[in-house]
C-alpha cells in the first residue's frame, strides 16, 4: 500500500535533512506504527506520503501513486487525521463534514454517523470554535473517515483525549483495520503502538533505526524470565525463573500445582524500554 | 460542484466573520457621507479681513459698491473675538466671499495673523488712487500673488472691456463634468468595493492557516484551484454587493448597471488574486502587515492625484487603482465612452487569471506553512 525507498528531505533546501535515507513498506491490511520523540522526522515523513510536503528525493508510492506526480484521485482512497486538530471553527460539527464529504468522488458516510461514533451526538449543531480541545480532536478524527479512506493516516489520534474516549477511538481503529483499512500510525505512545501496530518503525533524527513487529521485538529484546510470588507455609516467597532451562520449569510447574500463586509477571520488555534500548534515545 | 460546494461554504464562512461585515458597514459609512457630507456643489466660502483707511466719502462710496454684491443687500453689524478681546465690524456676504470691515490697520493684520485668513488695508496714494497693502498668509499659489499684482497695475475698464469681448467655446460639448458628490464616488468605489478586498482576502487566508485548515483541504480529492477561487467568488460578490450599495442611491438608474458590475468583479477578482499571492508569502497576518500597508498606500497615490488633476506623473497610470479609478468616473460621467470600461475590464481579467496561475503555484509549494 505504501512503498518508501531511500526518502530525503530538508526544510531548507540543503543538507540539513529531517528525514534521511527512510526505506519502509506497508503491505494492504497492515497497521504500520511510526514511532519517535518530537523532531524525530515521523511528520515530516507523513507529511511527504500525504502529498503536504514535496517529494525531494528518493522513490514514495501511496495507494499505487506515484507522490512525485499527485493527482487528486488518490485522495479519494485516503484519509488523513492530523495531530493539530484543525477544522473550521465557525461551522458546526455537522456542517464541518458535510462540507467535506462533498470534496471527494466517492460515496461518503453520513456526517451524524461519524458525530455519533466519536461520542458527539448532541453537539452536531455547535460551532467547533465552542469545542473542547478533545472534542476538536475527535471531530478531526472522524473527517478522516468520511470517505471510507482504504489507507488511513492518523498522527497521534489519541493525544489530548480522556481514557474512555481514547479506548473508543482506540476500537474504532481496530474495527476499521479489521474490515481491510491499511493504517499509517504516527505516535510517540508506546503503549498505544503496542496494542493497535503489526509492525513499528523506530526513528531517530530522521532516520529509521529498526523496523519489527511489536512481538518479535518483545521477544528479541526482553528477558526470557518469569517473576512469580506465591505462599509456602503461610509466608509469601517471591521467585524468578527461567522459561527456556528445564529445571527452572519443572520447577515453575511445581508450584503451579501446589502453591497459592499471589502474582506473576513474564519480564517481557514494553516498547518504550525496547526503544531506549535500541535508539539510546527516550521518547520524550 | 466541489467549487460551488466551496464557495457556498466560503459564504457561510464569510457571513459569520468580522470583515465581511466590515466592508458592508463601511460601503454604508461611505453613503452616508455621499449623501450627507459632500454636496452636490461644494462651495468655498473665503473670509476677508479689510480696512477702508480712506476719506469718509470714499469709503462710504466703497462700501456701496460692495454692497451691491451682498447676498441681501445690507451691511451687517458683527462682532468678532480674538486673542480674548472683540472687535467690531462690517460684513459683506457675498456668494464665495465673506468681507468683514474693520475699524484698524492693526486689527486686520493680527486677525489676518492669528485667523490665518487674507487681509487687506486700502487707503488712498500720493495721486488720490487707491492703493492696497496684502496681508497673506505665504501659501497662496504664485498664480494668485500674480493676479494680485496685475490687478491693481492696469486700467480696470480695459481690463472688463477684456472680459466682455472674450469668447469661450465647450470643446467637447457633449461631456457635462460631474458633480462634486459624483466625482467622489470613483476612489470610493475603487477603495472599498476592489482594494479592501485585498486586505479582506489576505485576512481570509490567514485565518484558514491559523486554523490549519488548509492542510486539511489538501488531502481531499479536491484541488487547489478550486479552494482559491472559491474565496475570490465571495470576494467578487461582496465588492458588487458593497459597491452597489455606494452606487444605486446616489446615482440611481442613470448609469450602466452592467459595466458596474463588470468593473467591479474583474477588478474584485484582480486584488482578491493580489490578496492571495501576498497571503502565500507570509505564515500570518502580523509578518505581511507590512507589504499590505505598503500595497494599500501605493493604490491610493492615483486618488491623490485624481483629486490634484495638475499633478498626474505617468508612472502613476501603472499602478492598478488608477484604471479602476477612471474606469469607474467613465462609467459614471453621462455621454461616456464603454471603451474604456470594456478595456479595463479585461485588462483586470487577463491580469487576474495570470497571476491566479502563479497564486495557485504558491499556495501548492506551501501547503505545510
Amino acid at each position: 500500500m505504501i512503498k518508501v525507498e531511500g526518502l530525503y528531505h530538508s526544510y531548507s533546501n540543503d543538507e540539513k535533512f529531517a528525514v534521511k535515507n527512510v526505506s519502509f513498506d506497508v503491505d494492504k491490511g497492515e497497521v504500520f506504527g511510526f514511532l519517535g520523540p518530537s523532531g524525530a522526522g515521523k511528520s515530516t515523513t507523513q507529511g511527504v506520503l500525504t502529498g503536504l510536503l514535496k517529494l525531494q528525493k528518493g522513490k514514495v508510492t501511496v495507494a499505487g501513486y506515484d507522490v512525485k506526480h499527485l493527482k487528486n484521485d488518490m485522495f479519494n482512497r485516503m484519509g488523513v487525521s492530523f495531530e493539530q486538530s484543525n477544522v473550521y471553527s465557525k461551522l458546526t460539527a455537522k456542517e464541518n463534514l458535510t462540507f467535506y464529504s462533498k470534496l471527494f468522488d466517492v460515496p461518503t458516510r453520513d456526517p451524524m454517523e461519524l458525530i455519533t461514533l466519536v461520542g458527539l451526538k448532541g453537539k452536531e449543531n455547535i460551532r467547533a470554535g465552542d469545542f473542547s480541545k478533545g472534542m476538536k480532536h475527535r471531530l478531526t478524527f472522524a473527517r478522516s473517515m468520511i470517505n471510507n479512506p482504504e489507507l488511513w493516516f492518523l498522527d497521534e489520534p489519541t493525544t489530548g483525549l480522556d481514557p474512555a474516549i481514547a479506548a473508543t477511538i482506540k476500537d474504532i481503529i481496530k474495527e476499521r483495520n479489521e474490515q481491510g483499512v491499511t493504517v499509517f500510525l504516527t505516535t510517540h505512545n508506546m503503549f498505544i503502538a503496542d496494542e493497535l501496530c503489526d509492525r513499528v518503525a523506530f526513528i531517530v533524527d530522521g532516520e529509521i533505526k529498526l523496523i519489527d513487529s511489536p512481538k518479535n521485538l518483545k521477544l528479541q529484546y526482553g528477558e526470557k524470565m518469569v517473576d512469580v510470588e506465591y505462599k509456602k507455609g503461610g509466608k509469601t516467597e517471591k521467585d524468578t525463573f527461567s522459561t527456556l532451562l528445564p529445571e527452572d520449569k519443572a520447577r515453575l510447574k511445581q508450584i503451579l500445582d501446589d502453591s497459592e500463586i499471589v502474582t506473576m509477571h513474564t519480564k517481557e520488555a514494553s516498547l518504550e524500554e525496547i526503544f531506549i534500548k535500541v535508539t539510546g534515545r527516550g521518547l520524550t | 460542484m466541489k467549487l460551488l460546494n466551496s464557495f457556498k461554504k466560503e459564504l457561510i464562512l464569510a457571513t459569520r466573520s468580522f470583515y465581511f461585515y466590515i466592508e458592508i458597514m463601511f460601503a454604508l459609512v461611505l453613503l452616508a457621507v455621499l449623501l450627507f457630507v459632500i454636496p452636490e456643489h461644494y462651495k468655498i466660502i473665503e473670509t476677508r479681513y479689510v480696512y477702508l483707511d480712506l476719506p469718509q466719502q470714499t469709503a462710504a462710496f466703497v462700501k456701496e459698491s460692495l454692497l451691491k454684491e451682498d447676498t441681501d443687500g445690507k451691511m451687517e453689524a458683527v462682532t468678532l473675538q480674538a486673542g480674548g478681546k472683540k472687535y467690531a465690524a462690517e460684513l459683506v456676504r457675498k456668494e464665495a466671499e465673506e468681507i468683514y470691515l474693520l475699524e484698524s490697520g492693526d486689527i486686520v493684520r493680527m486677525l489676518a495673523d492669528t485667523q490665518a485668513k487674507v487681509g487687506a488695508v486700502v487707503s488712498l496714494d500720493e495721486k488720490n488712487g487707491l492703493h492696497y497693502k496684502y496681508f497673506l498668509q505665504g501659501y497662496e499659489s504664485i498664480r494668485l500673488k500674480n493676479l494680485i499684482s496685475v490687478l491693481h497695475n492696469i486700467d480696470e475698464n480695459e481690463l472688463e472691456q477684456s472680459f466682455n469681448n472674450q469668447k469661450v467655446h465647450q470643446v467637447k460639448p457633449e461631456l457635462s463634468p460631474l458633480n462634486d458628490r459624483e466625482n467622489a464616488i470613483p476612489p470610493l468605489l475603487a477603495f472599498n468595493s476592489c482594494l479592501m478586498g485585498m486586505f479582506i482576502m489576505a485576512a481570509y487566508v490567514f485565518l484558514d492557516k491559523k486554523e490549519g485548515v488548509i492542510k486539511a483541504y489538501a488531502v481531499t480529492a479536491s484541488s487547489v484551484s478550486q479552494y482559491l477561487l472559491s474565496k475570490v467568488f465571495v470576494i467578487m460578490l461582496t465588492a458588487a454587493v458593497s459597491g452597489l450599495i455606494i452606487l444605486v442611491p446616489v446615482m440611481g438608474v442613470r448609469i450602466n448597471y452592467a459595466l458596474v458590475l463588470l468593473l467591479l468583479l474583474t477588478s474584485g477578482f484582480f486584488s482578491s488574486v493580489l490578496g492571495l499571492l501576498i497571503a502565500s508569502f507570509y505564515k500570518d497576518i502580523t509578518k505581511a502587515f507590512g507589504t499590505i500597508f505598503f500595497i494599500l498606500i501605493l493604490m491610493v497615490v492615483p486618488a491623490i492625484s485624481y483629486f490634484l488633476p495638475g499633478w498626474n506623473p505617468v508612472w502613476v497610470k501603472f499602478i492598478p487603482s488608477e484604471p479602476i479609478i477612471q474606469g469607474f468616473k467613465e462609467i459614471i460621467s453621462i455621454n461616456s465612452s464603454m471603451a474604456y470600461t470594456l478595456f479595463t475590464s479585461a485588462g483586470f481579467l487577463i491580469a487576474g487569471v495570470l497571476l491566479f496561475f502563479v497564486t495557485e503555484f504558491r499556495f501548492k509549494k506551501t501547503l505545510s506553512l
